[in-house]
């Protein structure tokens, strides 16, 4: 422990000084690796190809940066995309929780106008067999409607039951059930979220 | 919202109160079956050359069996020192109890051999029936059924009622890629899988002639109905609307097939013309409801199906070409009424289903107006029944003796036996005769005037 705090305070110093060091010429942007400043009267020539690598490291630092908060953006988006939403026993009603959800999931679809999604409808194991495809059915068109109602274009959504033959949880009992009761939200089209983009 | 799901818990503990579930209250919880008279048939050793032996041990052992599972004739057995020699013996069968009295031999030569069956009346002491089957390779899928057949035949003989050891189940069970299609023989043997399809197939339900399954699979992602060919063994998509299109049925003169599909969100019955082709005519009318499972009755005139349009699961009746739907269950205020699965018997006169009991479904039988409720099952989960063609067996999944499986029960008797051990059985049809000598149509005149009285 000791040690650890050692180098940290002895690597901020570092930091500090290589930003005083560096001076007003650079951008203010913390830099993680200090730089050691060359001395700059030795070879003048080097300084054009310095500023090269320095802008070099510059952009693929901003590209770095760009391609993190792009990762960060996809998980986020996948996170909203994938959260499921519950429902009651035998119903297809949209419960507050839920709209909730769908609340997140109607902004970030206006937001991302190519992601495209399959509602899946699935029950828990109670219901009969082919009544549970129905219910399913239900369910997955209820959130579809829900999202239309927001503006949503319908044709961004196909939607499927699979009755209570995809259980989440696999035990017999209400937690299970509560849990298995639901809608899940497989991307079909990514959009503008495909790394390519 | 929640109350369907909070009625239930309280229901399950509190065992004393007996009106908190779906049963109207004019119906006795208890099975209630009427002691039958059968009476006793006996057969002893099928007699053979030595080198058929061992086909006749194993053909008797096949019929003895389906005599049994007719329920209509009590087995006897019967000691090997009992001599079968010269005339028959009347009056020793008589004091052994014996009813009928069965003889079989096995002749011909053991590439072709003859099954020759006789029954004998030992009450009036005469020759009721002979006939003889020719034995298929024992390899022969068509050998175990001509033996089903044979049994039957005896069954009628001896009750005027055919048997109904020539039939197959269908039913749905896990694979190693999923859910498929399996059929099996009335006596839970020759158990083979005819899907392939590794995704989720779901509700078969036999054509009218024994010859085609229609089900619903996943296969091609969309949800759809296709009709398996059983004899070349391939399936080929017989109805595809946009959506899902599950439960299918046929007519009983197999001209139209009923399915469910989806519109607007929810699930609503349709037709469509088998003979043509073509056109799915909308069936049900029921806004912000679903209605599915449709079983037709015999004539094909009305038909039984399943919806939740008032709020709770009920099966309901309604005219083939048109008319309004009739409840036939009972509706019960506030309570949590869960009835599914209905099918209509082939002898027209009651629709089997499976109904919440405390949160667990039992079988149930009622008239197609809605009188006589009947309960059939009470231990463990009980579903999805189907009836036999002679209207007096069904076949249901069941989760009673601790294991589940697929189980054959006589309404008549309440003898009940287990056709499948199997974890994950389900969504049983039972077929209707698949008997050979009517089913391939070359050879079908060779006995059929004998048949027919």
């Amino acid at each position: 422990m000791v040690i650890n705090l050692k180098r940290e305070v002895s690597w901020l110093s570092a930091v500090a000084l290589a930003l005083v060091v560096a001076g007003c010429g650079r951008a203010p942007a913390p830099e993680p690796e200090p730089q050691p400043e060359p001395e700059p009267q030795v070879q003048p020539r080097d300084e054009a190809a310095e500023r090269e690598a320095r802008e070099a490291e510059e952009r693929r630092r901003r590209e770095e940066e760009e391609r993190l908060r792009r990762e960060a953006e996809r998980r986020r988006v996948l996170s909203v995309i994938a959260e499921r939403v519950h429902f009651d026993f035998d119903k297809s009603d949209i419960r507050p929780d839920a709209e909730e959800v769908l609340q997140r999931k109607v902004s970030l679809l206006r937001e991302y106008p190519g992601i495209r999604l399959r509602i899946e409808g699935h029950c828990d194991e109670r219901g009969s067999n082919e009544y549970n495809l129905a219910l399913g059915q239900r369910r997955a068109e209820s959130v579809r409607r829900y999202l239309m109602s927001y503006g949503i274009d319908a044709g961004r959504f196909g939607t499927i039951s699979y009755g209570e033959e995809r259980p989440l949880v696999d035990a017999h009992n209400e937690e299970a059930w509560a849990q298995n009761r639901r809608a899940d939200f497989p991307i079909t089209d990514h959009g503008r979220l495909e790394p390519q983009d | 919202m929640i109350s369907g799901a909070l009625a239930l818990a309280p229901a399950s503990i509190s065992a004393q109160e007996p009106q908190r579930d779906s049963i109207p209250t004019d119906v006795r919880v208890g099975i209630l079956y009427q002691p039958v008279f059968r009476p006793g048939i006996v057969m002893p050793v099928i007699s053979a050359p030595p080198e058929l032996r061992e086909l006749a041990d194993s053909v008797l052992a096949v019929i003895l069996r389906d005599l049994d599972y007719s329920d209509r004739l009590q087995v006897m057995s019967v000691g090997e020192d009992i001599p079968l020699e010269g005339p028959v013996n009347y009056g020793l069968w008589d004091q052994l109890g014996a009813v009928w009295l069965l003889l079989g031999a096995i002749e011909g030569p053991a590439d072709a051999p003859v099954l020759r069956l006789s029954l004998h009346d030992v009450v009036y002491r005469l020759l009721q029936d002979v006939r003889a089957f020719e034995l298929p390779p024992i390899r022969d899928p068509a050998f175990r059924m001509t033996l089903h057949s044979a049994a039957d035949h005896v069954v009628r003989w001896a009750t005027s009622s055919t048997g109904i050891a020539a039939t197959r189940i269908a039913f749905v069970d896990r694979s190693a890629g999923g859910l498929e299609i399996f059929v099996v023989d009335s006596d839970g043997f020759a158990l083979r899988r005819l899907s392939d399809d590794s995704s989720i197939a779901y509700s078969p339900a036999w054509s009218p002639s024994g010859d085609r399954i229609a089900y619903m699979s996943y296969k091609d992602g969309d949800p759809a109905i296709y009709e398996f060919d059983v004899n070349p063994g391939t399936s080929s998509l017989l109805v595809d609307l946009p959506g899902m299109d599950m439960t299918p049925t046929y007519s009983p003169d197999g001209t139209l097939l009923g399915f469910a599909a989806t519109v607007e969100g929810r699930t609503e019955v349709y037709s469509y013309n088998l003979a043509e082709r073509c056109c799915a005519t909308r069936l049900t009318y029921a806004r912000f409801a679903n209605s599915l499972s449709p079983s037709f009755s015999p004539d094909g005139k009305r038909f039984a199906f399943n919806s939740d349009r008032l709020g709770q699961l009920h099966i309901f009746v309604q005219d083939t070409e048109d008319g309004s739907a009739e409840l036939i269950t009972r509706y019960i205020y506030d309570q949590s009424v869960h009835n599914a699965a209905p099918d209509w018997s082939p002898t027209g006169d009651r629709i089997a289903f499976h109904g919440w009991v405390e949160g667990v479904p039992q079988i149930f039988t009622v008239a197609p107006d809605g009188r006589g409720l009947r309960q059939l099952t009470q231990e463990g989960r009980n579903e999805d029944p189907s009836w036999a063609p002679d209207g007096r067996h069904i076949v249901f999944a069941s989760t009673r003796g601790g294991s589940a499986g697929l189980w054959v029960l006589d309404v008549v008797s309440g003898r009940i036996r287990r056709l499948v051990r199997s974890a994950e059985g389900r969504l049983p049809d039972w077929s209707g005769r698949l008997d050979s000598t009517f089913l391939v149509g070359g050879t079908a005149a060779a006995g059929r005037n004998r048949d027919n009285p």
